[in-house]
């Protein structure tokens, strides 16, 4: 019961996910209230060119900072690194190939850009929370 | 994100289940039956979503990728177990058991979402050719 009372992780992931995510988007409503601009953006709209991607890799390089600082074994270490560096840069990329299609005016599908960023943003997530768990376990067992 | 709630609501049960099937020798066999199973469930979902006819690259990619990730990862966690055994650290078992516990959550995830990442990265590439071709 102790155990999963430990919400250390859900503290750092919440972080994240206000500053990433509900900040931004409170900013933009904030701005068009001071200027009297009837816009109102949605989530969907505010990220719509793939930018969730970019929050997923920021999201990444701090999980990977904290997983090579604890005392897992080198291999895992390496393991979960490496696959964590693979999934953001992937996240990263949508972002990136938007920005680019928008800025050389190539054809650019921003509905494929908000559901493929969405759904890489999630698999970040998740996948952050879980290696988060796991490092907050083995530091209590390293701590014994 | 299911393996983490399975973490925080059976914290003691989960890993131990995980632990006995690596005693045992079972856990890689699992392991590649839920790999196998939910890479085929997402690429089919994925090809009726899209409408899309299954390719042979595509399937390839599916049916070796898992398999070449997860003997990865027991080579790693093999690796990882016996140098946590010979150096001597407090606590060997508990430290074995949340190496296990890692190796068996990063290979999974590496061995169901891996193999999709490649395919995706593949189609730019095969996007981008095709646009500088014509």
């Amino acid at each position: 019961m102790a155990e999963w009372m430990s919400v250390k992780w859900l503290l750092w992931i919440s972080l994240y996910l206000v500053l990433g995510v509900f900040v931004p988007w409170a900013t933009a409503l904030a701005w068009a209230h001071q200027h009297g601009s009837d816009l109102r953006p949605r989530p969907r709209q505010l990220f719509q060119r793939g930018e969730l991607g970019l929050v997923g890799l920021v999201l990444v390089i701090s999980v990977i900072w904290n997983l090579l600082q604890s005392q897992y074994m080198p291999q895992t270490r390496a393991l979960g690194a490496v696959l964590l560096a693979v999934i953001g840069t992937m996240a990263g990329a949508v972002w990136i190939e938007t920005y680019c299609r928008h800025s050389t005016g190539m054809a650019s599908n921003d509905e494929r850009a908000w559901r493929d960023s969405r759904n890489l943003a999630f698999l970040v997530f998740s996948v952050a929370v879980v290696v988060e768990i796991l490092l907050d376990r083995f530091a209590k067992v390293a701590a014994l | 994100m299911v393996f983490g709630l399975l973490l925080v609501f059976f914290p003691v049960s989960f890993p131990r289940i995980i632990l006995h099937s690596w005693q045992s020798g079972n856990l890689i066999v699992a392991m590649l039956v839920i790999a196998l199973t939910l890479d085929a469930y997402l690429y089919f979902r994925i090809a009726y979503l899209l409408s899309a006819r299954p390719t042979a690259l595509a399937a390839a990619c599916l049916g070796s990728l898992p398999i070449i990730v997860v003997g990865g990862c027991s080579i790693l966690l093999q690796s990882a177990v016996a140098q946590t055994l010979a150096v001597d650290l407090p606590n060997p078992q508990a430290r074995v058991g949340e190496e296990v516990l890692a190796h068996t959550y990063l290979g999974l995830v590496s061995a169901v979402f891996l193999p999709f990442l490649v395919i995706r990265l593949l189609q730019q590439f095969r996007a981008t050719n095709s646009a500088r071709q014509s």
